[in-house]
């Protein structure tokens, strides 16, 4: 008896869920970075869907509670780096230079793409090669915007 | 009044004009960050010219001054001075705040 209680409240928190919509959006595109075209595509494969304003909605994202959680991640992704808003951080180039710099170090030692993504979506599982690629461009951009005329 | 009278307030006017938007252009607000508190804590700035924000940390851990609204992002060493390029913006509120240190009370660029 009380294991079926237990289930039915279960279930119905459950149910109720699915009613708590949240805003799944994909505000315009105002700019993007520039970068080779192996390096576009990586990023869009391991980056995009949290950095972006270009994000491939999954299935489950419509689906309490892991919607919330999807839901989350892109809000925090796109506050803390979006590529759609890149033109922002170049307005500054030291800020353009420091997330480069981000994006060279959290890639290089994996922290990035995170595992529970890199679990879920195998496209955003980057090779060695890939992952060095990556990296290194970043590391070359940050020295580059470093250098830029203020 | 004579048209060289004329013409030369109308030089004038617009040499005038010219300066104001140049001093506006170059103006630099100074934000110190003290005792874990950044001074001043709010900076007003006039709508739709760009400007410079002097940010200095006179504490002794690194900051990093932030704000996701204005697309800021900057390390800063203690003892260091950094300059940061903002641009031309609409009237409203723009949060900062020190990310490596969340007690630190945030500040506001307010533009009208």
């Amino acid at each position: 008896m009380k294991w079926r209680s237990t289930s039915l409240i279960v279930i119905g928190l459950l149910i109720s869920g699915q009613l708590m919509r949240e805003g799944r959006t994909n505000p315009p595109v105002h700019s993007d970075v520039a970068a080779p075209t192996d390096v576009t595509r990586a990023l869009r494969r391991a980056c995009y869907d949290c950095h972006s304003n270009e994000t491939v909605w999954p299935w489950y994202s419509k689906v309490a509670p892991f919607s919330w959680l999807t839901n989350h991640e892109v809000d925090e992704g796109r506050l803390r780096l979006n590529f759609s808003e890149w033109d922002e951080y170049a307005s500054d180039p030291d800020t353009a230079a420091q997330k480069l710099s981000e994006i060279a170090h959290l890639v290089a030692n994996g922290s990035m793409p995170p595992w529970y993504y890199r679990t879920l979506h195998s496209s955003a599982r980057l090779s060695a090669a890939q992952t060095d690629m990556l990296a290194r461009w970043a590391e070359h951009q940050t020295t580059a915007y470093q250098s830029a005329p203020r | 009044m004579r048209l060289q009278q004329k013409v030369l307030l109308l030089v004038g006017l617009v040499l005038l004009g010219s300066a104001a938007a140049a001093a506006a252009q170059d103006a630099v607000h100074e934000i110190k960050l003290v005792n874990g508190r950044f001074e001043p804590s709010q900076v007003v700035v006039p709508p739709n010219t760009p400007f410079k924000v002097r940010v200095t940390n006179a504490d002794k851990a690194a900051i990093e001054f932030e704000s996701f609204e204005l697309h800021r992002e900057r390390v800063v060493q203690p003892g260091e001075t950094i300059t940061v390029y903002m641009p031309a913006l609409a009237p409203g509120q723009y949060k900062f705040f020190d990310d490596f240190h969340s007690d630190t009370p945030a500040g506001v660029i307010l533009v009208q």
